[in-house]
């Protein structure tokens, strides 16, 4: 069931394009964001938001305009919105800081309040960190805490510009089990530099470059986009850019196959690859 | 932190912020204070009100205790019927009777002592003669520790008033136990 | 001790059937037998929900001084927490803000003839610092959450409003007391009232056209820059600036700006990059 849909939604920032028409729609599950730094990740998060107003486009989520104010407050009633630097006070306790942020999403009574509160930090496992300070919590807590204050006021539409950035293997974990048990009934839209986590999360990867869609479908789609053209071979291929040694010793190339190569099943990082090409110092692939 | 600490133990703890420990002292002393205090209000909303205003003042006060100050379970008696009569001060709540309590900050060790025996000596028999507003007025200062001013606070008479009658009361008690 | 408080005796002192005595009796005695004190049974259910009551209310904390005088001040509880979170009212900018003030006070006092250079830069001054404080109030950059706070149903015009007012309340009050302490001509203490005031609810009403940070910078600069121009003399200063006529003028543009910020209360979104 589509929830959200985006059509030719443009921004610039000065001379700096950050979205050029996307058009996009996504539904209830777990959606992930792949792209290049500056490819319009962020820019069409915020857009979603209501953080951040587009140049022009249209955007329609649960029904709501957000170009418009009343409708605008309505889908924030919906909203969980976890921004790239959140910026939690420092100063406030995870508690308060929570206490704080359902004030502002008009959980008014205090005895709600606190039971909202004392349910998103359970949520994501810091209920025996509720009066530690935001400045003493680890990057990985503050990070939990974030996520904690999207949840409040059970959104239907939730928000997570780079929820795993910095967070060891084990929280990944955590916030895996989360981030899938909330897809199963709310729309999650999330950005990530991390392959693995949009395989492992995401039921479908929307791949941005320069403010534009250039992928969107299942994680397994995005692999099999390098079908073919991943192998392995003992020595470095030679001629190629687009290579790599293997913690196994041998070495993984993207392309045509090399005298050597042995066929492998691709990977969606493989697949990212191939859409995207190498990053501009490694050189060109195309 | 065990259930084996003791409570000035456990105090110490809830000063350093270990919830553990409130919860602990908690465990071991919410329930006789329930029970002494519905002695006192009728109402058991009020009275868990004030058993949870008393433990959260504990969490924020529990560095104040101080151990040669008297027992805990005194000092915690002291915080409790203060938070009782806080909470009876808002409308529409009513005391049991008319024996109303008070709080211990100055519990007479020697009262208590003459307390003790009230089963078995003549006491007993001279308290129950009192009329209840000099009752009252000897149970809110001797045993729910209360200073003169807060017990007139209490039972709703003038300071002067409440002085008269405690000096009224001890004498009719000497007259009594003569 | 020479008895101990039986089940049956308790079960009379919890329905209420002893005379007053053994009341006393049962009471003194719980207090100072903690054998007894461990047999009063518990109904669970009740302490459990008490308990949970309790480690909510440590946990979500109490309010800091500045939440408990706005409680005082009749405030709803959610209103205080969404004023109290503002970034100009943290104890460190106020405390900044007194220091100032304080020491163009005692600099006031140092010597005469400073004294009179001192108290014009104080006139032409004290109309910013409010603004100042209008500024730090909502978004960026003062405000490290501004994004999650202008993705909430909250967030909007009412929200800057209250904030603003919760600002300049302690900024001017700071000044008032400054301003009286100052040596000088009592009119000295209330000649910037109005100038500062209609800074305030200009930077208010052009934040509906600009970002909140850029309408105080704008409006407080001109201001600064007409008011330096005019410092050069003191005379000016005080017959132009802050005379009658001139008095009488920021009197119409503060009611004018008030007509402003009210028909254009909806685009007072100065979080928002719209």
């Amino acid at each position: 069931m589509t929830t959200v849909r985006v059509g030719e939604l443009h921004k610039r920032f000065g001379a700096t394009v950050a979205l050029d028409g996307l058009d996009l729609e996504i539904g209830v599950g777990v959606t992930g964001l792949l792209g290049p730094n500056g490819a319009g990740k962020t820019t069409l998060l915020r857009c979603l938001a209501t953080a951040l107003a587009p140049d022009h486009g249209r955007i329609e989520a649960y029904g709501l305009d957000p170009a418009d104010s009343r409708q605008r407050t309505a889908l924030r009633r919906r909203l969980g919105y976890l921004p790239q630097s959140p910026g939690l006070y420092p100063n406030f306790s995870a508690a308060a800081l929570l206490g704080y942020v359902a004030v502002l999403k008009e959980i008014v009574d205090p005895r709600m309040r606190r039971a909202e509160v004392h349910r998103a930090l359970e949520e994501v496992g810091l209920s025996d960190r509720a009066n530690v300070k935001v400045r003493k919590l680890s990057g990985g807590m503050r990070q939990r805490l974030g996520v904690a204050q999207a949840l409040l006021g059970h959104p239907d539409l939730i928000i997570l510009d780079e929820p795993t950035v910095g967070l060891d293997p084990e929280q990944r974990m955590f916030f895996r089990t989360l981030i899938s048990r909330l897809g199963e009934t709310r729309t999650v839209l999330l950005s990530t530099h991390q392959t693995e986590d949009a395989g492992a999360l995401c039921e479908r990867v929307v791949v941005l470059r320069e403010g534009r869609a250039v992928f969107d479908g299942a994680p397994r789609a995005l692999a099999q986009l390098a079908e073919g053209q991943v192998w392995r071979s003992a020595g470095p291929p030679e001629g190629r850019t687009m290579y790599w040694r293997t913690a196994e010793g041998d070495y993984r190339t993207l392309g045509p196959q090399p005298p050597d190569g042995v066929a492998v099943p691709p990977s969606i990082e493989d697949g990212y690859l191939k859409l995207l090409g190498p990053a501009p110092a490694a050189g060109t692939i195309r | 932190m065990t259930e084996q600490s003791s409570d000035a133990q456990l105090l110490r703890a809830v000063a350093a912020e270990d919830m553990g420990a409130l919860r602990l002292l908690y465990l071991r002393h919410a329930p006789w204070m329930r029970l002494r205090l519905a002695r006192r209000c009728a109402d058991p909303d009020a009275v868990d009100a004030a058993v949870q205003d008393t433990f959260v003042a504990v969490w924020r006060d529990a560095h104040r205790y101080r151990e040669g100050g008297g027992e805990a379970a005194a000092w915690l008696w002291t915080i409790a019927f203060r938070r009782l009569v806080s909470t009876l001060r808002r409308p529409g709540q009513r005391w049991v009777g008319d024996a109303t309590g008070g709080d211990d900050e100055t519990v007479p060790s020697a009262e208590d002592l003459v307390l003790l025996r009230i089963e078995h000596g003549d006491l007993g028999a001279a308290l129950d003669r009192l009329s209840p507003e000099l009752r009252a007025i000897i149970q809110a200062t001797a045993l729910d520790g209360l200073t003169v001013r807060e017990a007139a606070l209490l039972l709703g008479v003038a300071e002067g008033t409440a002085k008269t009658r405690l000096m009224r009361a001890r004498a009719r008690l000497r007259e009594l136990l003569a | 001790m020479t008895w101990h408080v039986d089940a049956e005796l308790l079960q009379e002192y919890e329905r209420g059937s002893l005379t007053p005595s053994r009341v006393m009796a049962v009471d003194a005695h719980v207090q100072a037998c903690a054998a007894c004190r461990a047999a009063v049974p518990a109904d669970t259910a009740r302490l459990d929900r008490t308990w949970l009551a309790v480690a909510d209310t440590i946990v979500t904390g109490r309010p800091g001084r500045a939440e408990w005088l706005l409680r005082r001040a009749g405030l709803p509880e959610h209103r205080v927490r969404l004023l109290a979170a503002t970034p100009a009212l943290r104890w460190s900018y106020l405390a900044a803000t007194a220091a100032v003030l304080a020491l163009a006070v005692a600099a006031a006092y140092t010597g005469q003839s400073a004294a009179r250079t001192t108290l014009v830069l104080f006139l032409v001054f004290a109309p910013v610092l409010p603004v100042l404080a209008v500024a730090t109030a909502y978004g960026p950059p003062a405000d490290s959450m501004h994004e999650i706070t202008s993705a909430t149903p909250m967030a909007g015009p009412s929200l800057v409003l209250w904030r603003a007012t919760a600002v300049v309340g302690p900024a001017m009050g700071m000044e008032m007391i400054a301003a009286v302490a100052s040596p000088g001509p009592g009119w000295w203490a209330v000649a910037w009232l109005l100038p500062a005031f209609l800074l305030c609810v200009g930077t208010l009403a052009l934040a509906t056209v600009l970002p909140l940070a850029r309408a105080a910078g704008l409006l407080g600069g001109t201001w600064l820059l007409v008011a330096l121009a005019a410092g050069s003399s003191a005379p000016l200063v005080q017959g132009v600036l802050f005379g009658p006529a001139a008095q009488a003028g920021y009197l119409v543009a503060v009611i004018a700006a008030i007509v402003v910020l009210t028909l254009r209360r909806r685009h007072l979104n100065p979080g928002e990059n719209r």
